[in-house]
C-alpha cells in the first residue's frame, strides 16, 4: 500500500511540467518558480559560433558583452551591478550564446535591462575591442590549447564536421577580427526569433512583462544561416607539451540526437555512483591505473558527436587503456538485459539531475525553448523508456561503422594510431 | 571645463554658439592660426596638444594605425625642418582644410570615462 502510493506521487512529480514557453512578441520566454532565494535570467541568442561569418566573431561576441551600451558604460554596469550584488556572466556553446544574470529576489528590473540594452543599444566600439576584448580572448585561446582534451575536443569537431559546426569556439590567435565585424554579426543575430530568455525563481508572467517592455525596439528579421551539419571524420595527431598524453576516439552522426547514444554513453561512463569506487562500467575494469577514460556525449540540435577522452601519463598507458576502450565500445552493439536497464536508468538520472542546476537547465531546455517546443523533461524521460536492445545495437553498430575521428594530443612518437586501437 | 585638465580652457562653444560673435571671431582666429606658424612645419593643431599625461597617452592608443603613423610622420618631419632653422617647403605646409580636430574626441572620451570612474568612486548610495 506504502510502497503503490510512493510510486504514484513519483509519477506525479515527473509529470510536472518544468516551464512553460509563452511567445512574447516573437521572443520566447520560459520561467520556473521553485521558490529560492535567487533569480537567474538568461537570455540565450542563437549566435554561436556556427553562424558565425568570419573564424572567431562569435567568440568576440561573447567577450563583448557588459560592455559599454546607450544606456551605460562598462564601468557603470560593473559598479552598478556589484552594488545590487548580482552576477553577470557570458558563456558561448557552438550554437548559443548565453547571456545570464544571477542576483536576488527583486532586483530583476535593473538586470533585465542590463542584458537586454547589450542586446538592443551595444556599442562594439574600437577601443574597448583592443583594450578589453582582444586581451581576454587572447587568454582564453592561449588556456584552450594548453589543455590537451579542450584542444583534443575542438579540433575534433573541425575534423567531424568541418563547416558549422565545425567551427571553433575559439578564434584563432592571429586573426584580423574588427570591431566592425563583431558588430555586424551582433546585428544579424539580435533579432526576435533568435532569442529566448530562461528564468529561474522569477514567475512568467513578471518575466515576460519585463521582457517585453526592454526588447520592444528589437529588429525582426535575422539573417543568421547555417549549413545543416554532416558526420566526415577523420584522424590528426598534434604535438603537445603540456598535461597529460590524450587521445579522443570520436564517432558522430547527423541528424537529432537520438536517445540511445544517451544511454550508450551512460553504459561506457566510467563515472561510478559512489566516489573513489570502480564502478560497473565495461572500461574503468579493463584500464591500467593511472588512466582514466571519459566519455563525451555532445548532443547539437541536428547532429551528435560522442567520443572517447581517453587520458595517461605515457603513450603506452594510453594505447592500452584505448585498446580497453575500443573493445568496450564494439561490445555495446549487444548491450541487453539488466546492463541496458542500468544504462538506461543512468542516463534518465543525468538528463534529469542536470535539468536542476541553473546550466544545465539552459543547455537542456534552451534549444528546445528556442525552437518553441514544450520544455519539459517528461519527453526526454519517454524517449529513454521507448530503448530497446534492438535499438541500441542498431545505434551502435552504425556509429562503429561510420569513419571515427580520431585526434592525438601530447606525444606524438608514442601515442596510437587508429587502426593499433583497432577502429 | 576644468582649467587644468588635458585640453586648456576654451571659450569655443560659447562664441560658436553665438551666430554674431563667430562671424566676427572667426576670421581672426584664422589669420591667428595661421600666423602661430606651426602650418609651416606641416603640423596639425591636435599635434601640438600637451601628451605627457596618461589620459592623453590613452588617447593617443585608440588612434588608427594610420592616424598613428601620420603623427609620428608629422613630428618627425616637423623637427628636422627645426633642425635645419627653416620651414619646409610651401607644397608641405598645413592646408587650412587639412588641420582637422583627430585627437580632440579622443581625448574627450578619455576625459569622461575618468570623470565616470571618479564619479563610482566616491559615490553614496542611497537604498530605498
Amino acid at each position: 500500500m506504502l510502497a503503490a502510493r510512493a510510486s504514484s506521487r513519483n509519477v506525479q512529480c515527473i509529470a510536472r511540467s518544468f516551464a512553460t514557453v509563452v511567445d512574447n512578441a516573437g521572443v520566447k520566454v520560459a520561467a520556473i518558480d521553485s521558490n529560492q532565494p535567487t533569480t537567474s535570467v538568461t537570455f540565450l541568442v542563437k549566435a554561436g559560433s556556427r553562424y558565425e561569418p568570419k573564424a572567431g566573431v562569435a567568440h568576440g561576441l561573447k567577450n563583448f558583452a557588459f560592455k559599454s551600451t546607450a544606456k551605460r558604460s562598462a564601468l557603470g554596469t560593473v559598479r552598478e551591478s556589484e552594488l545590487y550584488g548580482g552576477l553577470l556572466s557570458a558563456n558561448l556553446s557552438r550554437e548559443h550564446l548565453a547571456l545570464t544574470a544571477e542576483f536576488l529576489r527583486g532586483d530583476e528590473h535593473y538586470f533585465v535591462d542590463v542584458l537586454s540594452s547589450f542586446l538592443t543599444s551595444g556599442k562594439f566600439t574600437r577601443h574597448e575591442f583592443e583594450e578589453y576584448v582582444t586581451p581576454v580572448m587572447q587568454s582564453e585561446i592561449e588556456l584552450s590549447n594548453a589543455d590537451p582534451a579542450l584542444h583534443a575536443i575542438e579540433l575534433a569537431h573541425a575534423l567531424a564536421f568541418r563547416n558549422g559546426l565545425g567551427s571553433s569556439l575559439y578564434a584563432t590567435p592571429h586573426s584580423h577580427l574588427t570591431a566592425e565585424d563583431i558588430k555586424a554579426f551582433a546585428k544579424s543575430a539580435f533579432t526576435t526569433g533568435n532569442i529566448a530568455v530562461l528564468g529561474t525563481g522569477i514567475d512568467q508572467d513578471s518575466l515576460s512583462k519585463l521582457v517585453e517592455q526592454s526588447l520592444s525596439k528589437i529588429s525582426t528579421s535575422s539573417a543568421l544561416t547555417s549549413t545543416p551539419s554532416s558526420y566526415f571524420g577523420g584522424e590528426t595527431r598534434i604535438q603537445g607539451h603540456s598535461g597529460p598524453q590524450t587521445v579522443f576516439i570520436g564517432f558522430g552522426s547527423a541528424g537529432a540526437p537520438t536517445p540511445e547514444l544517451a544511454a550508450i554513453s551512460a553504459h561506457l561512463s566510467t563515472t561510478p555512483s559512489v566516489k573513489w569506487s570502480k564502478g560497473l562500467s565495461p572500461i574503468a575494469t579493463a584500464i591500467p591505473e593511472g588512466t582514466s577514460v571519459q566519455t563525451v556525449y555532445l548532443p547539437y540540435s541536428d547532429a551528435s558527436l560522442f567520443g572517447l577522452l581517453v587520458q595517461g601519463p605515457t603513450g603506452a598507458s594510453v594505447r592500452e587503456a584505448g585498446k580497453a576502450a575500443v573493445t568496450a565500445l564494439k561490445s555495446a552493439t549487444s548491450l541487453k538485459g539488466d546492463d541496458l536497464k542500468k544504462a538506461i536508468a543512468k542516463a534518465k538520472f543525468a538528463s534529469a539531475s542536470a535539468t536542476e542546476s541553473r546550466d544545465g537547465f539552459v543547455a537542456l531546455l534552451g534549444s528546445k525553448v528556442l525552437a518553441g517546443s514544450a520544455s519539459t523533461l517528461d519527453a526526454t524521460l519517454s524517449s529513454l523508456d521507448k530503448v530497446s536492445e534492438s535499438t541500441v545495437s542498431k545505434a551502435a553498430s552504425a556509429l562503429v561503422g561510420a569513419k571515427p575521428t580520431f585526434i592525438a594530443v601530447g606525444d606524438v612518437s608514442s601515442l596510437p594510431y587508429a587502426d593499433e586501437l583497432g577502429l | 571645463m576644468p582649467l587644468f585638465g588635458p585640453l586648456s580652457f576654451s571659450f569655443a562653444p560659447q562664441v560658436l554658439a553665438s551666430k554674431t560673435l563667430s562671424r566676427w571671431v572667426k576670421p581672426f582666429a584664422a589669420w591667428y592660426a595661421e600666423q602661430s606658424g606651426y602650418r609651416k612645419y606641416g603640423l596639425k593643431y591636435d599635434d601640438l596638444l600637451m601628451e605627457e599625461r596618461d589620459d592623453v597617452q590613452r588617447a593617443l592608443g585608440r588612434l588608427t594605425s594610420a592616424e598613428g603613423y601620420d603623427r609620428a610622420f608629422r613630428l618627425k618631419r616637423a623637427s628636422q625642418a627645426s633642425i635645419l632653422h627653416a620651414p619646409l617647403p610651401k607644397e608641405q605646409w598645413t592646408k587650412f582644410s587639412e588641420d582637422g580636430r583627430y585627437l580632440t574626441s579622443h581625448i574627450r572620451e578619455v576625459e569622461k570615462e575618468d570623470n565616470e570612474r571618479a564619479m563610482w568612486d566616491t559615490v553614496s548610495v542611497k537604498r530605498k
